[in-house]
């Protein structure tokens, strides 16, 4: 099966600025991918050209293997996006909208996926307002019913949540989830980095227009994060020595050791007695620790 | 499958959209129009008709509605088109049609087919405002000549000038931009165009400018039209009609290729 997303040594300048230098990766059918980076690091621009709003300047974007440069009607027929920015329809509510928006991808007849979507996403009894009428959480709301009138297979959420409340981000999360559950790859961009790491199966992380790293969650946060171990101990313990060792104070010690090991291995090496070890505190490194790693190595 | 439903579906929807969205300003979009209609015509028309002779013997007032039916259609044609494609920037839309299916040459044809729709219901208003300005004031109506070719133009003259608002529109970067064009060079163009005159009043060298000026030839295929005279061939003036809305449309093409979708 043909991967969902395939960006291929994809190139975008505008004038003298590269916005995305050489940028190569994949997004596989049905996981949620989240493609991270500092404001201004090219993710927009990636997008751009993946909906076409932009031209390539060089390489190739390819939806369920169709190349969209080629066949942009095909691929556009597949994709939905919630851009960053707020859509005002000025003369029009909100079921007018989505009637036409439908419309564009070919749908006459579809007040049955409208009303769900106005149901799903709580605003069908606001479906006759105008967007100006909208509260900013509804009018995000309306962004995503409007990029999912045509059921697309491939949706790409360019910051859903910013400036979207606790509670709506975590119904959208929720949302997010179910869509992936029904079979929707989801490429989505937030700088809620703790929201990106308990959803995202796969995260590149792209800065200054190039894609610095790329792989499964769970592997880079292990590859450049370390675990903290705080130890109190019953009793104040002579001079430890061990490489892992971060502080020691009297009865309390603190190691940082590599994600992979294990507590156990720790304790061995220092030849801590267990019934010595009054209380035990382990940070597992984050998301976010990663993400300022690979961000600090390249600056 | 869903090829065959993005043939006809989006453009449409769009299509529609356009209609709708005029209705929905009728104030502005019907009404305004027909207000400034009554005004030419009671102005221009009625009060300082009377003074004028024409060599055709034709009152002034019956020479003046083609005019005024034809620059109705234009203006309020390049209007829709334009103010559809600059509020859509303005507010983010217009980015809709470029992350959907819809071709440049759905979008071209809807948004005209929009704006000469609008066009074609301010001409239809004016002309029977006209009508009854003729009827009080010559005790008859107008008939219309050929009913055909009075389609023909101001369908024609219509698409054409929506298609040159899409353009001007996509180019534009700010309103300025888009109300510096109409008022530096289509108002003077549609005034310049045999709106309140025959171009054979006017010196030799002006009359042969005139040539140049493309709403002359729209004008005087209305007036024909209705009236059966024209300062141009009626046949020459149908030519260069479809030459024009090929220029426009050729125009729009180019520019929806490299005019800006971003908003503002």
């Amino acid at each position: 099966m043909a991967d969902a997303l395939e960006i291929l040594n994809l190139v975008k300048k505008y004038d003298s600025l590269i916005a995305v230098n050489d940028v190569t990766f994949n997004v596989k059918p049905g996981e949620i991918f989240g493609l991270l980076g500092p404001n201004g690091a090219g993710k927009t621009s990636l997008i751009s050209t993946i909906v076409t709003v932009e031209k390539p300047t060089s390489g190739s974007v390819k939806i369920f293997g169709t190349d969209v440069s080629v066949q942009p009607r095909v691929t556009k027929s597949m994709t939905g996006i919630v851009p960053q920015e707020i859509v005002n329809h000025g003369f029009f509510n909100i079921e007018e909208i989505l009637t036409f928006h439908s419309g564009y991808f070919g749908i006459r007849n579809n007040k049955t996926q409208i009303h769900f979507l106005l149901h799903k996403l709580g605003l069908f009894e606001h479906r006759h307002k105008r967007v100006k009428q909208l509260s900013g959480g509804m009018k995000r709301r309306l962004l995503i019913a409007k990029a999912l009138v045509h059921q697309p297979k491939l949706l790409i959420l360019d910051e859903p949540t910013a400036g979207v409340d606790i509670e709506l981000r975590q119904s959208l999360w929720e949302f997010v989830t179910e869509l992936r559950k029904s079979g929707v790859t989801i490429l989505l961009t937030t700088h809620y980095l703790e929201e990106a790491e308990q959803l995202c199966d796969r995260v590149g992380i792209i800065h200054q227009g190039r894609l610095r790293r790329v792989g499964p969650t769970k592997e880079l946060i292990d590859e450049f994060t370390q675990r903290n171990i705080n130890l109190v101990l019953s009793k104040t313990t002579g001079s430890l020595t061990n490489k892992y060792l971060t502080h020691q104070d009297q009865n309390k010690v603190s190691f940082q050791i590599p994600s992979t090991m294990k507590v156990g291995e720790l304790l061995a090496q220092t030849q801590l007695n267990v019934s010595d070890i009054v209380d035990l505190q382990i940070n597992e490194g984050s998301l976010e620790d990663a993400f300022r790693r690979v961000l600090g190595g390249v600056e | 499958m869903i090829q065959q439903e993005l043939r006809w579906t989006p453009f449409l929807l769009l299509f529609w959209r356009e209609i709708r969205r005029f209705m929905k300003v009728v104030v502005q979009t019907v009404l305004a129009p027909l207000i400034s209609s009554s005004l030419y015509l009671l102005i221009f028309g009625i009060s300082l008709g009377k003074s004028i002779d024409l060599s055709s013997g034709m009152s002034y007032l019956a020479f003046l509605i083609p005019g005024l039916v034809m620059m109705g259609c234009l203006n309020n044609a390049f209007s829709n088109a334009s103010s559809s494609v600059v509020g859509s920037k303005f507010a983010g839309e217009l980015e809709d049609y470029k992350i959907s299916p819809l071709s440049h040459s759905q979008i071209i044809w809807a948004l005209s087919l929009g704006g000469v729709a609008r066009g074609l219901m301010v001409a239809t208003i004016t002309f029977f405002v006209g009508q009854i300005f003729c009827y009080i004031q010559l005790g008859e109506m107008l008939s219309v000549k050929s009913p055909l070719l009075l389609v023909f133009f101001l369908l024609v003259g219509g698409i054409g000038f929506a298609m040159m608002g899409l353009s001007v529109a996509l180019w534009s970067k700010t309103f300025d931009h888009l109300s510096a064009f109409g008022s530096f060079i289509l108002l003077p163009l549609i005034y310049l165009g045999g709106v309140f005159y025959s171009i054979d009043t006017l010196p030799v060298f002006w009359q042969k400018v005139s040539m140049f000026n493309p709403i002359l030839y729209f004008i005087n295929g209305v007036r024909y039209s209705i009236l059966g005279v024209s300062d141009v061939n009626v046949w020459f003036a149908a030519l260069m009609s479809l030459v024009l809305l090929f220029v426009f449309y050729i125009l729009s093409i180019y520019s929806f290729n490299r005019g800006s979708f971003q908003r503002w």
